[in-house]
């Protein structure tokens, strides 16, 4: 078993422990980031609406609330850090609609408060306005709260691109490695991992649903989080033009939510019904993806359950259930030195720009000498993504690379060449070539692509086809070779 | 190859593909060029080892492989060209083609007329929407084909299949052989949603459980699938309180059925019906836009391949036909609509100058029905179910009985009355 050494550790490589990690890399520390998947951001940040820079959410955020100040200060970082990663990230506006003048009042009350702490951006629109702006929707919306700072983004593809950053400004990062055991020792830790001993300085605890988990190893149980699950469909993208903006509809029943939004990628995505569950149950029920679609009907009623091509949990961790939804956990520890905890719960994604700079603050103010790394670059350029290319470019690319030129994702039109570049960034799974290229999120979910990335990942590995995984661990998706079962029974 | 000189161009080489581009050939047209996204010509027949295949239209019982080796023999011999490892990305309404792949990079294409031929997809878990977990260990049953028959990898050891269709029934078989457990195969229907000879030789013959009226109710396992929940369905296809049970597994197959791809048809402005999920086409298997043509599973979903052929050789013909600049007569247009207990028409206008043949599917197992075409056309059928496509000869004669002034004809299944 290894034996490693560093000052700080990030456990978790979703959002936050990323951007923790590319915020880490501007001065000359020494980090080792571990994530227990096979890739990053496979938790709550690829299991929500991927909507950041939020403001109509935070209309009913409380100013003395921790993370309506991460949120807020998040808000101007974000689209310069895509620009930096070339995350694609579009500022598309959200509109709540307005149904009846009982939630015209109630939302003059959140715009004028709102107002009061600065927020000047909210406008009130008419219904005609609302209809020109978007004729499919209800006729029921009277008119429509607008915000024009709302935006979407990829999630996943920004984690990997702040981890990408980070590896090239020195972080060292680990994926399947999951931390057993945590001791503490004279000014260090002693961390032990599935796959060796590190010993380290400052652990900044990211572990998504598990951060309370990790903190008990160290004994520091200074907050309780709830885990809270939703329902996400996703529609084709035949109906992408159908909304331009988010639109938000205030539920009517308390505990729902009722959210369609363009996808960065042409899907649209409905979203609804926060829920406790169980940690780690990303499963989904059939009466919460009906309540899911009878939502989405009330904001556009020509959607239907045929226009889904797919669904999953929405899942994350909040802090104090019974208060509300108000605050997070960015934290040291109080019992123990050198040990910070992060959980913004909802949204997360829209918080770890400010999120991250806090940490390094928390760091600094724990011990950690600061000193400017000289080799730090805030750029990292993305793979090329063959169907947004023009045909010079895509000529281009086929010219250096003719596997550019062979489509394996019919839906998503992503290339072999994609697919080679993905498993060189450190692709090793079917889900890993499907978060990094798109390869089977189409309306045919894989069917077609499938054996196809299974063979070029069992090819460029170097492993045989039924080692391939879904997902890393005991996800393997082929589970014998043709005569096998029978030479057995033989 | 000349790209810009070319007569017709076919999407697609399947059993629909390859048949067209022959007739095309055979009917004059000069430079016919096929765009075919796989490794080689004939789609998924490759996959297809079973048999069963060109009963009908040779005559002989042959697997899929035969059936498209005998027309990519065919389509080699008339010197029809090919572009494989090609993907179509667009079409647009006059006509205008763009294509990739390796070789020639980025093709712009301009032919006089352009056949569909793209068949069909898989309806996957996603669309239906199955709760539960996402584990691996899921596919639809076409893909775990692929794997079995091409790749000669299989999914796992013990398998519950959801959905009936002609492609589980056949993999639930696969399967069996292979050494794999088949638990169960669960139809929400009362009934199999394929062909008859499937559920006799796929599942009977092999004493795999048939559960009908039943529906996968929740899947569970993080990592790999480990269990399926089923439960009996009430008569509005809602699963039934208290009769759920759990089957130990480590693969779920679906076969719920399958969707005409048609996302290039759309880019190209082609009018789809959604009964068939297939362009709207007349009898010569001419869309709404002029010179595009589509035959076969990309128009409606056939049971069997020779009917794909066959339907896809009428495109094939009209589309060389448009290639030469023939108009393509038309003396009149009567638009055949769904009656009762009838889901689906093909085609679903027709002229009255030729015979033609009508292919629909019911919406319901019936029993004792006569199928009508308004009342140019009526025959006894003992059983009628949605599984099994209703074809109807119409002759030239039975269509010229019809007055000039009518323009809409109804085909439905009236309840059989018995005297006595």
């Amino acid at each position: 078993m290894a034996h490693m050494e560093t000052e700080v550790l990030i456990i978790g490589g979703g959002v936050l422990g990323a951007a923790a990690a590319r915020e880490l890399s501007r001065y000359k520390v020494d980090v080792i980031l571990v994530e227990k998947e096979a890739d990053f951001g496979w938790g709550s940040t690829k299991a929500n609406m991927c909507i950041v820079c939020q403001g109509g959410d935070t209309l009913e955020f409380r100013p003395e609330y921790h993370r309506s100040k991460l949120v807020w200060d998040s808000m101007p970082l974000m689209e310069p850090l895509c620009q930096e990663l070339d995350v694609p990230f579009k500022r598309v506006g959200e509109f709540t609609l307005i149904r009846n003048n009982e939630e015209l009042g109630k939302f003059q009350k959140l715009k004028s408060r709102a107002e009061k702490l600065g927020m000047n951006s909210h406008k009130f629109l008419d219904q005609e306005t609302l209809r020109q702006m978007e004729p499919n929707i209800t006729r029921e919306a009277i008119g429509a709260l607008f915000d024009p700072n709302i935006a979407i983004v990829d999630p996943v593809r920004l984690t990997i691109a702040l981890i990408e950053n980070a590896g090239q400004n020195g972080v060292k990062v680990m994926r399947e490695t999951e931390v057993l055991g945590i001791s503490q020792k004279v000014n260090q830790f002693e961390v032990e991992t599935n796959q060796g001993w590190i010993q380290c300085r400052f652990i900044v605890n990211a572990a998504g649903t598990s951060v309370d988990k990790i903190a008990r190893l160290v004994n520091s149980d200074d907050f309780v989080l709830y885990p809270i699950r939703g329902y996400v469909g996703i529609l084709d993208k035949n109906l992408g033009g159908l909304i331009e903006h988010e639109i938000h509809m205030r539920p009517d029943v308390p505990g729902q939510m009722n959210i369609l939004t363009p996808s960065v990628h042409g899907n649209l995505f409905f979203g609804t019904t926060m829920q406790p569950a169980k940690r780690g149950d990303y499963s989904t029920t059939r009466r919460i993806a009906e309540i899911g679609m009878q939502n989405v009907r009330k904001i556009v009623p020509d959607i239907s359950v045929k226009d889904i091509i797919h669904s999953f949990a929405g899942f994350l961790m909040f802090r104090n259930w019974e208060v509300g939804w108000h605050e997070c956990v960015v934290q040291s520890s109080r019992k123990v030195p050198r040990f910070i905890s992060l959980c913004i719960g909802y949204p997360g994604v829209s918080a770890a720009p400010a999120t991250a700079r806090e940490v390094v603050e928390l760091l600094r103010r724990e011990g950690l000498t600061l000193e400017g790394n000289p080799r730090f670059s805030p750029y990292t350029k993305a793979a090329p993504i063959f169907s947004e290319l023009s045909v010079e470019q895509q000529k281009e690319w086929i010219a250096k690379d003719s596997r550019y030129g062979h489509v394996v994702c019919r839906c998503e039109a992503v290339t072999e060449g994609e697919i080679i570049e993905a498993i060189r960034h450190g692709a090793t799974t079917l889900d890993g070539i499907k978060f990094r290229t798109r390869a089977g999120m189409g309306r045919c979910q894989g069917g077609f692509c499938t054996p196809r990335a299974v063979k070029i990942l069992s090819r460029d590995l170097g492993v045989k086809e039924e080692k391939i995984t879904k997902k890393g661990r005991e996800s393997r998706l082929l589970l014998h070779r043709s005569k096998e079962l029978i030479e057995a029974q033989i | 190859m000349n790209f810009s000189e070319i007569d017709v161009a076919i999407i697609g080489s399947g059993p629909a593909g390859m048949a067209a581009a022959i007739k095309a050939k055979e009917e004059g047209a000069e430079h016919v060029l096929i765009l075919e996204r796989q490794e080689q010509l004939g789609g998924l027949l490759h996959q297809c080892v079973h048999n069963g295949f060109g009963l009908f239209y040779f005559g002989q019982d042959l697997t899929g492989p035969e059936y498209a080796h005998r027309f990519a023999e065919k389509v080699r011999d008339l010197g029809i060209e090919v572009l494989l490892e090609t993907m179509v990305t667009q079409i647009s309404p006059d006509r205008k083609l763009t294509a990739v792949n390796s070789r020639e990079g980025p093709l712009h294409l301009l032919p006089k007329s352009i056949v569909l031929a793209m068949g069909c997809r898989e309806r996957s878990r996603g669309q239906l929407n199955v709760p539960g977990t996402r584990p691996a260990g899921i596919f639809t049953a076409g893909t775990a084909q692929r794997f079995v028959n091409v790749e000669g990898l299989i999914p796992g050891k013990r398998v519950v299949i959801l959905g009936s269709g002609d492609i589980g029934m056949i993999m639930a078989r696969r399967l069996t052989l292979e050494g794999a457990e088949v638990r169960a195969v669960v139809e929400i229907l009362p009934y199999v949603g394929g062909l008859t000879r499937n559920e006799v030789q796929c599942l009977h013959d092999f004493h795999t459980p048939l559960l009908l009226e039943h529906t996968v109710t929740e899947i569970h396992g993080e990592q790999r699938v480990e269990a399926v929940s089923i439960a009996k369905v009430d008569k509005d296809k809602r699963p039934i309180n208290g009769t759920e049970q759990m089957i130990a597994c480590d693969t779920l197959l679906l076969s719920v059925g399958l969707i005409p791809e048609n996302e290039l048809s759309r880019m190209a402005g082609v009018e789809l019906d959604p009964l068939t999920g297939g362009p709207i086409v007349d009898q010569f298997r001419e869309t709404n836009v002029s010179g595009i043509f589509a035959g076969g599973n990309v128009v409606h979903v056939h049971d069997l391949v020779d009917d794909v052929s066959w339907e896809a050789e009428i495109a094939g013909a009209s589309a060389a036909q448009f290639a030469r600049k023939e108009k393509l007569e038309k003396r009149r247009r009567i638009i055949l609509k769904p009656g009762r207990n009838i889901r689906c028409v093909v085609p679903q206008a027709v002229s009255a100058q030729n015979d033609v043949i009508l292919y629909a599917r019911v919406k319901d197992m019936e029993e004792n029905v006569q199928l009508k075409v308004g009342d140019i056309f009526a025959q006894s059928l003992r059983v009628v179910k949605p599984g099994e496509m209703l074809k109807v000869n119409l002759s030239h004669s039975q269509l010229s009985q019809l007055k000039e002034d009518i323009v809409e004809q109804i085909i439905e299944c009236e309840r059989r009355r018995y005297d006595g």
